[in-house]
């Protein structure tokens, strides 16, 4: 069933943009990477608005998806797509599902892969206590400074297949949010997230991460 | 039947078939044997005067699966494994193809049948066959079919919107066995100079 390893991939996608997003949402303002792993250590929860820009060569504008992200430390990641397509990405004590409104309501995808969940964990542990230059898929570099970026690079060939680098913006004026996160995979084709709405250790229902509705 | 009726009838077959550049952005739901489902988005820009169908398949969150080009060749842009497949583009053009280009080859037979509905059949070569079928709702359904009538493909489109349908399922019959439900996110015309230049209107209402 070859579809099902491209399902596989298109998982593994998800989770990685899922865990630089979480991960990217709990930087702080920074100039150093000590600066980072401070103020990782302060973050317990994120819950905030997204927006999706697909900029595509092929398209004169972008497709735009809205949604939703909630992160609860250690491990617990709600990732929703309201709008075009619904789509919801729970993970939560290793467990990793992904459900999809399609023709027979929200069904679980199907292709899942141990693989998959062993890869976000193992980020999610990383770049949760901000462990950037530590990572065995990117290289990280900083530029400090007001409205700080932190640029990942892919160290080996089958990620740069897909990823030619992330730009992870931070708020210049509130520490700890983001302001954006661009993935480029080839010039001119690239996904630009933006987030809006961001707090900080609010409190959030532990279903929100368990169950879909 | 009346033969006056006739240039009619063929025009009505015409419907489902875009005979200027068009760009299509759909959220498709694929289903395999067994039970196995995944969701992508699918950009395909299509202009039947020159022939060119330039398509992009996605992941919901962005990531671009499979992008090529068929015009006089085919050119396969990106292609992440399993969609460098052999044979795969190839597949997926003759899909595009019959959901949105007029059949090819020999119009054989055109009429209405006892529920109202105007067919067509086409011989597209000796071997294949596809019949257009167009609904009194306007919705319609295509067949491909082998010279011994066993379907190979079945095209459905339904909720029809400005002459566009914002929902079409292609099912597969042959050795693929697929079926693909395709739920549109946006339709746009784009200008006859490049297959990837602006487009002039929306009808989507973004």
């Amino acid at each position: 069933m070859e579809f099902m390893t491209t399902v596989s991939r298109i998982k593994k996608g998800v989770f990685l943009i899922g865990v630089f997003l979480s991960c990217a949402v709990m930087l702080g303002w920074a100039d150093s990477w000590e600066d980072i792993r401070r103020e990782s250590a302060k973050i317990k929860s994120v819950s905030a608005h997204f927006s999706q820009e697909k900029h595509l060569q092929i398209l004169s504008r972008p497709i735009v998806s809205k949604g939703l992200f909630y992160f609860q430390t250690p491990d617990s990641v709600r990732w929703e797509y309201i709008s075009p397509i619904r789509s919801v990405l729970l993970m939560q004590k290793g467990n990793i599902r992904r459900y999809t409104v399609g023709s027979r309501g929200l069904v679980e995808d199907k292709g899942g892969s141990l693989e998959s969940m062993q890869i976000v964990l193992q980020e999610i542990s990383r770049w949760s206590t901000g462990q950037f230059t530590a990572n065995e898929n990117f290289s990280a570099s900083l530029k400090g400074g007001r409205g700080a970026q932190i640029i990942l690079t892919p160290k080996e060939n089958g990620l740069s297949s897909m990823i030619s680098r992330i730009v992870i913006t931070l708020s210049p004026d509130r520490p700890g949010v983001i302001k954006s996160v661009k993935i480029t995979e080839t010039e001119g084709n690239y996904t630009l997230f933006e987030f809006a709405d961001v707090q900080i250790n609010g409190k959030i229902s532990e279903s929100l991460f368990r169950e879909v509705g | 039947m009346d033969q006056t009726v006739l240039p009619d009838i063929i025009k009505r077959c015409h419907q489902p078939f875009v005979d200027t550049p068009y760009r299509f952005i759909h959220a498709i739901e694929v289903t395999l044997p067994g039970g196995g489902s995944g969701t992508v988005v699918g950009v395909t820009v299509i202009d039947t005067a020159s022939e060119m169908i330039h398509s992009v398949i996605l992941t919901i969150e962005g990531f671009v699966l499979f992008d090529a080009q068929y015009g006089k060749e085919m050119r396969v842009n990106r292609a992440v494994p399993p969609f460098n497949a052999k044979d795969f583009a190839e597949h997926l053009m003759e899909d595009v193809r019959l959901i949105l280009v007029t059949p090819q080859g020999r119009l054989s037979r055109a009429g209405v049948l006892e529920d109202g509905s105007t067919i067509c059949r086409y011989h597209r070569d000796s071997k294949k066959i596809v019949d257009v079928i167009i609904h009194q709702d306007n919705s319609w359904e295509i067949g491909l079919y082998s010279n011994s009538y066993e379907t190979i493909r079945r095209v459905n489109a339904s909720s029809i919107k400005n002459s566009i349908p914002t929902l079409v399922k292609l099912t597969a019959f042959d050795a693929w066995d697929y079926s693909l439900l395709l739920s549109l996110i946006r339709a746009e015309p784009v200008s006859t100079e490049a297959i990837q230049l602006h487009p002039r209107e929306s009808l989507d209402g973004e």
